[in-house]
């Protein structure tokens, strides 16, 4: 999977190239927009990340000559947080925005998200570990135990092992489980986490719900370590 | 130096009252000497007319007399020695005679005389040697022994003509030199009038940013500028108020950061004043990013509010029903509802055009406030009402009734009721400013109200406002 970061300010470049690769991403830097429009026209990226201030050409003339010739999928990042560049961005062809300073797991999940889009092959029963959530019978069952979730822990449950190994934020589980895209300051998600866990991991010896502080949480099994 | 102070010209007459003053009252002393002076000079042109006339009339009348009543012998003789006595030298009263008989036959030019009078009865003109004369004429019928007569009488008019010029040239002398004087006294008097309007300039002057609870003196001014002082006093309030507020604002902004800060600062030089494991860094990366996410959250929400502030409005409205959008919101605060074990009773609904996610932001904010500041096991209500133009979402909660002074400032952003709360961790006293934002980005207003134990705190959005195509 390649990726493609236009950005000028290096630390910013930096931290997003190293999380990025570590995430397993092949990662491409260019520090301006003339370099940056030379790589994503002769190369083949899964996704472009694309700063809107840029020295030599600026995102959205860059973004412009690149629609011209291709459709590679590209997140837009800026500082001005005015309605005007959002619309902009987004009637010039860029799929999505994140308005600086955005956090990481954000960036992730936006850039997994249009890496994911359009070719979502949904298996109805999903396993981690040794936990199995049928998502047709909504039923979900751990060493052979059946679990009894409510709707919205069900809910939780599926968005978390859709994307096991993933790190999601409050603000990601919030817009996939209750369809609250924002920030709500609340503590809803810590409280469904710990409800889930109570129900999925509490009883057995290994957990699979972990916490990432600051970050978020991760379904996954991590093996016998934990 | 490469500046210097311009000082305003004050004689510039389009900048000064007092300059203006003084040309308009010149101007007007002008115009009404003028008007006295041309009605003066049409009097005493038709005086000395009427003089004229009477002079004329008056010889005339002398003549006919002794020309009518006198003895008939030697009569002509008589006659002719009394025109040339009263003729005087300088030729300014002219008699001429005329009749049949030749011995009453009188006056030089005197076929000019009776060219000019003949078959007129009124004053005629007449020019000759180099004099302009008035004359008119008298037919006396034959009487006694006397024959038929013709008298003239003229007056030279160079007399009046001068009096009259220089009567003129008295009234333009005066109306101009009385026009100047009034000027220059209206200068002074405009000068004089105008300086409480120095004073109170003078006071302005003092009014600096370092003394801004200074006003202008407004007791000393008069009525006409006490009412402009007044006004002025008045914005330097708003004035004043609107930069206590920013000030506040940006105290309290400072004070938001500079927890999260010092601990950020504070951890990190810990961390790094040892050596120190793996696991205890990761810990201090963990606790910072927490407080980094903190700091994140309070700049995205001031972005939020600046933006609500500078007049965007929301976007993408659809027309939904507000009570299925409560009902969704309450579905999100769920746990939290039934872990504070608060029920939530939802009456009336509206079908109003709302961005959904600025909506629920603003439900969530409303009944998470709601929860924090009731009692365990309480009941919250949730009103949607139509209020003429806008639907209204009100929540009612079971709580310690809010003072009156606290409810207008409830919206303002990183106000606490309760100074101890602040920096409680998880609200950085920015939802109610955001739900005011959103009520603002619906053309809506917020409102709140506290008695007998029970606060009421809710927004407004608009009705009719046009729904846009989603994208």
């Amino acid at each position: 999977m390649r990726i493609l970061i236009v950005e000028d300010e290096p630390k910013t470049a930096e931290y997003l190239r190293q999380g990025l690769s570590e995430q397993g991403y092949a990662v491409s830097v260019a520090g301006d927009g003339i370099d940056g429009q030379h790589l994503a026209l002769h190369h083949d990226f899964d996704v472009i990340i694309l700063d809107v201030m840029l020295p030599g050409l600026d995102g959205f003339a860059l973004l412009k000559s690149l629609r011209a010739l291709k459709s590679t999928p590209v997140l837009m990042l800026t500082a001005r947080d005015s309605m005007e560049d959002r619309v902009r961005g987004l009637q010039d062809g860029a799929d999505d925005y994140l308005v600086k300073p955005f956090s990481f797991m954000e960036l992730l999940a936006r850039v997994q998200a249009l890496n994911r889009r359009g070719r979502i092959q949904e298996a109805s029963l999903l396993r981690v570990g040794d936990l199995q959530v049928d998502l047709i019978a909504r039923r979900v069952v751990r060493q052979g135990q059946r679990i009894d979730l409510t709707a919205k822990e069900f809910s939780l449950l599926m968005v978390l092992a859709r994307r096991q190994g993933d790190i999601l934020s409050k603000t990601a589980i919030a817009e996939l489980v209750w369809d609250m895209n924002f920030d709500s300051n609340t503590n809803v998600v810590e409280v469904a986490i710990k409800r889930l866990r109570a129900k999925i991991d509490t009883p057995f010896e290994r957990n699979l719900l972990h916490t990432i502080r600051g970050m978020g949480y991760v379904l996954e099994d991590r093996g016998s370590q934990a | 130096m490469c500046w210097k102070i311009v000082d305003p010209k004050p004689e510039s007459a389009a900048r000064s009252i007092a300059a203006r003053l003084a040309l308009l009252f010149g101007l007007v002393a002008f115009v009404s000497l003028s008007i006295v002076g041309i009605s003066l000079q049409w009097v005493l042109r038709h005086e000395l007319a009427r003089h004229q006339a009477e002079q004329i009339q008056g010889r005339t009348e002398d003549m006919r007399y002794m020309l009518t009543h006198g003895r008939p012998d030697g009569l002509a003789t008589r006659a002719l020695a009394k025109i040339e006595a009263l003729s005087p030298a300088d030729e300014r009263n002219r008699y001429w005679m005329w009749s049949p008989d030749p011995a009453f036959i009188y006056g030089q030019d005197l076929q000019q005389a009776l060219d000019a009078t003949r078959g007129k009865t009124g004053m005629v003109d007449l020019y000759v040697r180099g004099r302009h004369m008035k004359l008119q004429a008298v037919d006396l019928p034959a009487q006694g022994g006397r024959p038929e007569l013709r008298l003239i009488v003229g007056v030279d008019v160079a007399p009046f003509a001068q009096t009259l010029r220089s009567f003129r040239w008295a009234l333009m002398v005066v109306t101009l030199l009385g026009a100047l004087a009034m000027a220059a006294l209206g200068y002074w008097v405009a000068r004089l009038g105008l300086l409480p309007v120095r004073r109170m300039s003078e006071e302005a002057h003092r009014i600096a940013p370092g003394n801004r609870l200074q006003r202008l003196d407004v007791s000393a001014l008069p009525h006409e500028l006490s009412d402009l002082g007044g006004s002025l006093n008045a914005a330097l309030e708003r004035l004043d108020s609107a930069y206590h507020q920013l000030a506040a604002f940006n105290d309290n902004v400072a004070h938001e950061l500079r927890t999260p800060l010092a601990n950020l600062i504070g951890q990190t030089q810990v961390a790094l004043s040892r050596e120190r494991d793996g696991v205890h860094l990761r810990e201090v990366l963990q606790s910072n990013l927490e407080e980094l996410e903190r700091l994140r959250s309070i700049v995205a929400d001031m972005l939020f509010l600046a933006r609500a502030e500078q007049g965007a409005r929301a976007q993408d409205l659809v027309q939904v029903s507000l009570a299925a959008e409560v009902a969704k919101s309450l579905e999100f605060m769920d746990l939290l509802l039934e872990e504070a074990c608060m029920q939530v009773r939802v009456q009336g609904d509206a079908q109003a055009p709302v961005q959904t996610a600025l909506f629920r932001r603003a439900l969530i904010n409303l009944l998470h406030n709601a929860i924090q500041h009731s009692a365990a096991g309480s009941q919250i209500m949730v009103q949607i009402e139509t209020v003429s133009q806008h639907a209204s979402v009100a929540i009612v909660n079971p709580g310690p009734v809010i003072p009156s002074e606290h409810l207008p400032r409830l919206f303002d952003r990183f106000y606490r009721i309760d100074e101890s709360r602040a920096n409680s961790g998880e609200s950085h006293g920015l939802g109610l400013a955001i739900v005011k934002a959103v009520a603002l980005m619906h053309e809506g207003q917020v409102f709140a109200s506290s008695s007998q134990g029970q606060t009421r705190v809710g927004f407004q959005v608009k009705l009719n406002t046009a729904v846009q195509p989603l994208r």
